[in-house]
């Protein structure tokens, strides 16, 4: 396996190399985080043939800066009801591990807080702590909404962690390693997705369900339980979620980028300079972000027993059936090619699975209530 | 030096969130309770400079106090806590004060009497490899065993509390 350098402390002093890496990290993630608002507005606009914001700015590109400032300037309001220490700590406890997955992604060659050995392991370990701040913060509001919102966003995260783990460690069974940069690297020649497209597909599933996304949004929906578990948050920790809400997804859209499309290494990362490997970090997140929010415009939201479902019917046994699949491959040494093929195989059946299950027609026998009253038959 | 301070500063954490697990009149704070203390555990094994362990505690621990907060959900019914000036101990607290000590006892005992290696260099460089090896090749039979009770014992709790006659 390469060696990897993580590159040289700045100064040479490890704990101000360490801080200043951090206060990068974050200025560039505040600005994301605040164009990110600004962008999907626009995006899901354009989808809907409507303008988005126009008024702020040219095209309104400070629209997300005067939201920045009307969100901190606003009224923080607690309710009686609420749980005093459970609900302002909630935010903090959804926030804080976001931020911790962004110390390990490589953004560019040598270019991350910190390079661990462990650093697939890593993402997946502490992302699962974020539940427990929403939990935190749909039990603490005292509110039936709220309740409703964390209780379902519980449900969901663990059982879509499940999938999303096995199917990046299918990629890892083929890597043959932990560390990110490691894995970037080995796709220098070819992206894992290429390769591993079924455990792309799993992965993508998989990561709109963590994220709260669109057909997945089942805990913040609107027209259901008013708006989840932050329905009684104001002010400074209603964005504190939103932050962390789209600090994850740029978070998770960099990861993917890595262990899939090859991140900074494909194509030909390593033999050209630094600006060219951030430029193809920053596309290929662009690009993840951008089908993200171009599924949120297209699908309907799932019922929360479909989203179950699909999960433990679906999913789970499709990653675990890749994870044997993989495991007898590298194990005899069968070709690269062969497992790609069977890859695809699979990534094309699950997909056509999902479309013939969504192409079906609705089975309606009986009308309900005031059309079986008024004998309405159905087509 | 500074480590030193840290981990008994940590240390004085988990102790202290640990006896708020116990003491707090709410399943839900008991619950948050409880993951500080483990993920202070977690802290303690960085320390300790075992990363793979800390990350293996963070991932286990962080979804099972979620599981646990929703089966306190599930079975309390009562997310709202013991109101004040009611005992929080039931009948049955002699019994609970012997097995926790004892538990206790042995624990400090075996800690004590072993005879630890001593400094074996960083921990932290083990081949993560040679783990998995061990613990799926050369164990594999003792851990299938494992897994399989685990997976009982959590249907039998679910079943438990689940109590619903026919859907």
């Amino acid at each position: 396996m390469t060696e990897l350098q993580f590159g040289e402390p700045w100064f040479g002093i490890p704990w101000l190399d360490a801080i200043l890496r951090i206060l990068v990290v974050v200025g560039v993630m505040t600005f994301t985080v605040i164009y990110l608002t600004y962008g999907e507005r626009k995006v899901v606009a354009r989808f809907q043939m409507r303008l988005g914001p126009m008024r702020t700015g040219p095209y309104g590109i400070f629209q997300g800066i005067a939201d920045a400032v009307k969100l901190l300037v606003k009224e923080d309001i607690r309710p009686r009801a609420a749980d005093r220490w459970v609900f302002e700590f909630a935010p903090y406890a959804t926030f804080i591990p976001v931020f911790l997955v962004l110390i390990v992604l490589p953004f560019a060659r040598d270019w991350g807080v910190r390079n661990l050995t462990l650093g697939l392991f890593y993402v997946f370990a502490i992302l699962g702590l974020n539940i427990v701040g929403i939990l935190m913060a749909g039990l603490g509001s005292g509110n039936k909404y709220a309740l409703l919102g964390g209780v379902r966003a519980a449900a969901q995260m663990i059982s879509y962690e499940i999938p999303l783990v096995v199917s990046l460690l299918a990629v890892a069974m083929v890597a043959g390693t932990l560390d990110l940069n490691a894995i970037a690297l080995n796709q220098a020649d070819r992206p894992y997705v290429l390769l591993q497209p079924l455990a792309f597909v799993i992965f993508f599933t998989a990561m709109l369900s963590e994220l709260h996304r669109a057909p997945f949004d089942i805990p913040v929906a609107e027209s259901e339980i008013v708006g989840g578990y932050f329905v009684e948050y104001s002010g400074i920790r209603w964005s504190m979620f939103q932050l962390a809400e789209y600090a994850s997804l740029w978070a998770f859209s960099i990861f993917g980028s890595v262990v899939f499309l090859g991140g900074w290494a494909f194509p030909k990362g390593d033999d050209w300079p630094w600006p060219w490997q951030l430029f193809l970090t920053f596309v290929k997140s662009l690009g993840f972000i951008l089908v993200v929010m171009w599924v949120r415009a297209t699908m309907p939201r799932l019922r929360i027993d479909q989203l179950m479902n699909f999960c433990w019917k679906v999913l789970i046994e499709v990653s675990f059936a890749l994870l044997i699949v993989n495991g007898i491959f590298l194990y005899y040494d069968w070709p690269h090619e062969l497992l790609a093929l069977v890859n695809w195989a699979g990534a094309i059946a699950l997909l056509g699975f999902i479309g013939a299950r969504g192409a079906r027609k609705a089975r309606v026998s009986q009308y309900v209530g005031l059309y079986r009253r008024e004998g309405v038959t159905a087509p | 030096m500074i480590t030193e301070v840290l981990w008994w500063i940590f240390a004085a954490g988990i102790v202290a969130s640990a006896a708020g697990v116990v003491f707090s009149r709410s399943v839900i704070h008991s619950a948050i309770f409880l993951i500080v203390a483990l993920a202070g555990v977690g802290a303690m094994y960085v320390f300790l400079q075992i990363e793979f362990l800390a990350l293996v505690q963070f991932l286990i621990y962080g979804g099972a106090v979620t599981v646990l907060i929703l089966l306190a959900l599930m079975l309390t019914r009562t997310a709202a806590g013991t109101p004040r000036g009611v005992s929080l101990t039931g009948p049955h607290w002699p019994f609970a004060l012997l097995v926790g000590s004892g538990l206790a006892a042995v624990l400090v005992g075996a800690a004590t009497a072993t005879v630890w290696p001593g400094d074996q260099g960083k921990p932290s460089l083990l081949p993560i490899g040679r783990v998995g090896e061990r613990l799926f090749t050369d164990f594999g039979a003792a851990f299938i065993v494992v897994t399989a009770v685990l997976l009982v014992a959590l249907v039998g709790a679910i079943i438990i509390a689940r109590q619903e006659g026919s859907e």
